[in-house]
């Protein structure tokens, strides 16, 4: 067996895994404070890429001024999107409001559509194009700076999470909503919060994975490929996102160096089937027990 | 700053629709005879509307100058359409409605799926040929879609063309190494078992076969196998731009000093516009001559006479524009042919017609005479891209394919 190949495989499928954890962080924020499964996650994504591209090719800004004006403008979207559409769906099933997202997300690929037109394309290039070698082992230079761009943030909302009173207010939302706020905690500021916070996360990710793999009105696609990982991970774990996203990641990556890339879904598929069968709600998902 | 974002190809469609829909609602003024429908499942949106609205453009302007010509054999032609999202439900939806309004004797499909579906229903209709935007290998069986031709060489072909100028760049007698990219759709895997049997009969060894999600997608781990495989050549299928780029990209920052090619779709200068100076010296294989090539005729000459005049502000015309106009082409050629043997204008006839072309001078639109077979034009050329230039080149004569 080809040891270094065998390592740059999955150092390649572990940096790409962080991007899938960033974009399953996305997901579960918006899923654990509001219990919203927010189908439109990979339209924000998409959304957030476009404006990178206005930003940075249309209006020739500087690519570092760009992103954190795209990543902004994502997290904007998903402000307003919570305000205007998902807030009046409280107390609507489940279902109504999953509809809601996903019609979201035909909303948002008509208007990248309309503004931007259908043509595919690609990121004005902004990370260094250098080859990073680890020891003999060589990484894609945009991967391997897409993640520690990625890993910084993952860092940043960790401790948001753990320390700020913001974060607190959120967990505490998670954990029990009467209780919170029955505390005086504002619990539709929190769930705006998580919106913003979701779609920030995903925003990112969106420039960097379309900055490696291109961009067209279908980039959202991939969000429902990282419904794998938080389904995996759990769909209320922040900490499985980040372990199902970058397993996720690098299963997918190695499949499809051996096996071929058709068998890259059927191995994530496979593992998701058997979690299913398993564990139900994820390998570090919350186990609700319901007594009648 | 919202005109300078709009593309340039929502601006096309939008002038092609209403242009579309002034023929389309035009009396016949021109001409007393009964018009001749030209119809069309055309993806105005969805995922393939960035080639769908060029398509349209170029069928639309092609009726333009067909009617200003006098139509053909005094019909005049008018061009009926609707937009199919790209979805074959809807394109069957769309050819049902306008085949059940109009006497149809030509169609544009705009998928090998819907081209598929819809064949035991023009089968057994017997009135309409089918042609569109496939070029795939299995509507070239006679037997099997007797009623649909594809305007060029079926993708086998082109794999076939590409091979043979492959064959040609050898050193020291020694045959080059070459690499199949393909992506997981049934596009995408057309031409690859027919490719490898083709790249075996002419001795060239097929190093390494990767196929990927189509579309966005991180590809670093097949280039890492691409690195230990080291073909001389890489040939894409399947794909409009991504992950053309990334390989070539992270093969070159490796130090390889592989080609890389590409079949009809992965070969518009949509990758020279959108990879800029990566683009240089990638090649593809193109049935038609470029819009702005060098190359000239009295057919290539009206089109650009006519798409400079239907809008002026396009300027470049991307290969869809070519391949809807040549479509409409052979369309007027067959039915020509049709006529003036005295037959009705039935799919068996129209067949007949097609299968009778011989050496036909396409006016420079194709730069040798073409010769249909077997439902397909087997001719093509290779063409390398000069990102200083800003457009693709000739580099091999016109191969076609016996």
């Amino acid at each position: 067996m080809d040891w270094l190949f065998f390592g740059e495989i999955s150092l390649a499928g572990l940096a790409m895994g962080g991007l899938y954890a960033l974009i399953g962080l996305g997901f579960v924020i918006i899923y654990k404070a509001t219990r919203v499964i927010n189908f439109a996650i990979g339209e924000i994504m998409m959304f957030a890429a476009y404006l990178f591209l206005a930003f940075a090719g249309g209006m020739e800004m500087s690519p570092w001024v760009a992103l954190p004006l795209a990543v902004l403008g994502g997290s904007l979207l998903g402000g307003v999107i919570e305000k205007i559409m998902i807030r009046p769906m409280l107390g609507e099933s489940s279902i109504s409001v999953v509809m809601v997202t996903i019609g979201i997300a035909s909303i948002l690929v008509g208007v990248v559509e309309m503004i931007w037109g259908a043509d595919p394309q690609l990121l004005p290039s902004f990370l260094p194009r250098k080859p990073v070698f680890i020891g003999e082992m060589y990484l894609a230079p945009k991967i391997a700076y897409g993640f520690l761009i990625g890993a910084a943030l993952l860092i940043v909302y960790l401790l948001y999470f753990r320390f700020s009173r913001g974060g607190v207010a959120l967990r505490a939302t998670a954990s029990d909503q009467a209780a919170a706020y029955s505390m005086g905690i504002n619990v539709r500021r929190v769930f705006n919060l998580a919106w913003v916070f979701g779609s920030l996360a995903a925003s990112l990710a969106g420039v960097l994975v379309a900055a490696t793999g291109g961009l067209s009105p279908q980039f959202g696609a991939i969000g429902l490929s990282v419904l794998v990982v938080v389904i995996v991970g759990g769909l209320d774990s922040i900490v499985g996102a980040l372990i199902a996203g970058v397993f996720i990641g690098w299963l997918e990556t190695v499949a499809g160096a051996y096996l071929g890339g058709e068998y890259r879904m059927p191995a994530t598929f496979a593992v998701l089937a058997v979690i299913l069968v398993f564990r139900p709600y994820g390998l570090f998902g919350t186990h609700e027990i319901e007594r009648v | 700053m919202f005109k300078s974002i709009l593309s340039k190809g929502r601006r096309l469609a939008g002038i092609g629709s209403i242009a579309a829909a002034l023929v389309a609602a035009a009396p016949a003024v021109a001409q007393d005879k009964d018009p001749i429908v030209f119809g069309g499942s055309i993806p105005l949106s969805g995922v393939f509307a960035f080639a769908g609205v060029h398509l349209h453009a170029g069928l639309t302007d092609y009726t333009t100058w067909i009617n200003s010509q006098g139509g053909i054999n005094g019909h005049p032609v008018k061009y009926v359409m609707e937009d199919t999202g790209y979805e074959v439900d809807r394109s069957v939806a769309a050819f049902k409605k306008i085949t059940g309004s109009n006497t149809v004797p030509v169609y544009y499909g705009d998928s090998t799926g819907f081209m598929k579906t819809i064949a035991s229903e023009l089968n057994s209709r017997g009135t309409t040929l089918m042609s569109g935007a496939s070029f795939a290998t299995a509507l070239t069986d006679n037997e099997q879609y007797p009623n649909q031709f594809v305007p060029g060489p079926n993708y086998t072909q082109m794999f076939g063309i590409i091979l043979e100028y492959i064959a040609t760049q050898g050193k020291d007698g020694e045959k080059p190494t070459v690499a199949f990219v393909y992506s997981d759709t049934e596009f995408g895997k057309d031409p690859i078992e027919n490719g490898k049997a083709k790249a075996a009969e002419m001795g060239i060894e097929v190093v390494e076969e990767i196929v990927t999600k189509p579309g966005s997608v991180d590809v670093s781990a097949e280039v890492l196998k691409m690195r230990r495989a080291r073909p001389d050549f890489v040939v894409f299928h399947g794909y409009v731009l991504s992950p053309i780029n990334e390989f070539m990209v992270q093969m070159r920052q490796m130090g390889l000093d592989t080609q890389f090619m590409g079949t009809f779709w992965s070969s518009d200068k949509l990758i020279i516009n959108k990879m800029g100076e990566d683009a240089d010296g990638y090649m593809g294989v193109m049935p038609y001559n470029y819009y702005d090539s060098a190359e000239g005729g009295p057919m290539l000459d009206a089109l650009r006479a006519t798409a400079e005049k239907s809008d002026p502000d396009a300027g470049y015309r991307p290969t869809g524009y070519m391949q809807g106009w040549f479509n409409a082409m052979v369309w007027t050629e067959v039915i020509k042919r049709t006529m003036d043997a005295g037959k009705e204008l039935t799919a068996e006839n129209m067949a007949e017609s097609l299968a009778s072309i011989k050496d036909w001078d396409t006016g420079g639109i194709i730069g040798i005479p073409v010769t249909a077979h077997d439902m397909s034009f087997p001719v093509g050329r290779i063409w390398r891209v000069n990102a200083k230039e800003g457009r693709y080149e000739p580099v091999s004569d016109w191969i076609h394919l016996d």
